[in-house]
């Protein structure tokens, strides 16, 4: 069964959920809340802001609760909900700074190769990746989510988001010392 | 398929196949090289992402219950609470949050990133401050978001150890004050004509904190 868009509003008291019902639906939200907390914190690079989203996202989820038809589909359903409380703050606050990201970005070296120097260097690289290309990148890798619906949640053409997964992955092999691999042109929106 | 395609389809989604992409790799050594290598980097960004956040975070989510509508009450609370602490005691609650923000990032204490001193205080110039300071003693240094804007948070080294340098441009405080909390201290300095920054060191000594301290200087024409 499909789900209803995140955040559709309540248009019939007689499909609110029975007390058993709820109960069960706050123990998914409760089970998933790592999974959010994991996925916000990669969108927003920092924890306690994390935490703002998928509280407010939660409460959201809540509100709306009888949008969600199936449970089994609670997962990627309340990831759409973070995504958009994130994007959500994105959009109030604005860098106000000269972005200091970009200049690590510029003067960051690749770092030791083992194996568990890659992921070390990974997480911090992935940290940096501009949001466009993060965005895709968590939405595919954490989320599941595959590339169509990507396109759907940011409005973009499928191209666009394969382009961006590249683009993502490229800059992620520069920074991990592999070659780059030559650059594709954007996809249209 | 033609190699930019192939690359384009392998670098978007490093598992996925199609019989047309098997086919060009049987014909093309170079991609299927990059094929086995971004699959390689594929299994790394996995684990990557899959890591759970930081220690403090992760606390802080685990103690917290959702009960239906309990949970909306609890969130007023908790609202009412911390604006009361914030009014009463602004410049401790400042002080729990900056030692907060530092315990959530732990890899910026052993950070080796090589950023350039220039750029660097190229930024920090639209903050209003200057640092006397070189390439090599520059370990870390990003834009968070730190009470409704982002701010640079940078960790220097010092002869006495690295410290943590936030500026808070939008942050007045009353005086300077220290602090210390979770095993970190540090210092809230008040700008001459509004805002502040944070010094934050681990471990009991306060020389590295001092030195960055000497080494930052407000910039009066540009606030």
């Amino acid at each position: 069964m499909r789900n209803s868009q995140p955040e559709t509003p309540v248009t019939s008291m007689g499909e609110r959920p029975t007390r058993a019902e709820a109960g069960a639906l706050t123990g998914v939200f409760e089970s998933l809340r790592p999974d959010l907390l994991r996925f916000a914190h990669w969108l927003a690079r920092d924890a306690a802001l994390a935490e703002d989203i998928v509280q407010e996202s939660l409460l959201r989820a809540w509100r709306s609760r009888e949008a969600l038809k199936d449970p089994g589909a609670a997962r990627s359903w309340l990831l759409t909900i973070v995504r958009r409380e994130h994007a959500r703050v994105y959009e109030r606050k604005r860098l106000e700074l000269v972005p200091l990201d970009e200049i690590v970005d510029t003067h960051a070296g690749p770092r030791s190769r083992d194996p568990d120097g890659d992921v070390f260097a990974l997480r911090h690289a992935i940290m940096k990746l501009p949001l466009e290309y993060r965005e895709p990148l968590v939405l595919q890798v954490l989320g599941g989510f595959s590339t169509e619906e990507i396109a759907r949640e940011l409005e973009l053409s499928s191209t666009a988001v394969l382009t961006r997964l590249f683009r993502a992955r490229n800059k992620l092999r520069v920074m991990c010392g592999l070659a780059a691999a030559p650059d594709v042109a954007e996809g249209p929106a | 398929m033609n190699c930019a395609a192939a690359r384009l389809a392998i670098g978007a989604e490093p598992n996925a196949t199609s019989p047309a992409l098997e086919e060009h790799l049987l014909e093309c050594g170079a991609c299927a090289r990059f094929r086995t290598e971004m699959r390689r980097l594929e299994t790394s960004i996995g684990r990557a992402l899959s890591e759970a956040p930081p220690a403090a975070a992760r606390a802080r989510a685990g103690a917290r219950t959702w009960t239906g509508w309990a949970l909306a009450a609890s969130v007023l609370l908790a609202l009412s609470t911390v604006l009361a602490l914030w009014l009463l005691h602004p410049t401790d609650t400042l002080a729990h949050e900056l030692t907060r923000h530092v315990e959530a990032e732990p890899d910026s204490w052993i950070s080796r990133e090589h950023l350039d001193a220039r750029s660097i205080n190229d930024a920090l110039r639209s903050e209003g401050l200057a640092l006397e300071l070189t390439s090599e003693r520059i370990v870390y240094a990003h834009s968070c978001f730190f009470r409704g804007h982002y701010v640079p948070h940078l960790v220097l080294q010092t002869a006495a150890g690295p410290a943590t340098l936030i500026v808070l441009k939008h942050e007045q405080v009353g005086g300077r004050r220290t602090f210390r909390e979770d095993g970190m201290q540090g210092v809230i300095v008040p700008a001459p004509t509004g805002g502040s920054y944070a010094v934050l060191t681990r471990g009991g000594d306060e020389r590295a904190a001092q030195q960055l301290q000497h080494d930052v200087r407000w910039l009066p024409a540009a606030r």
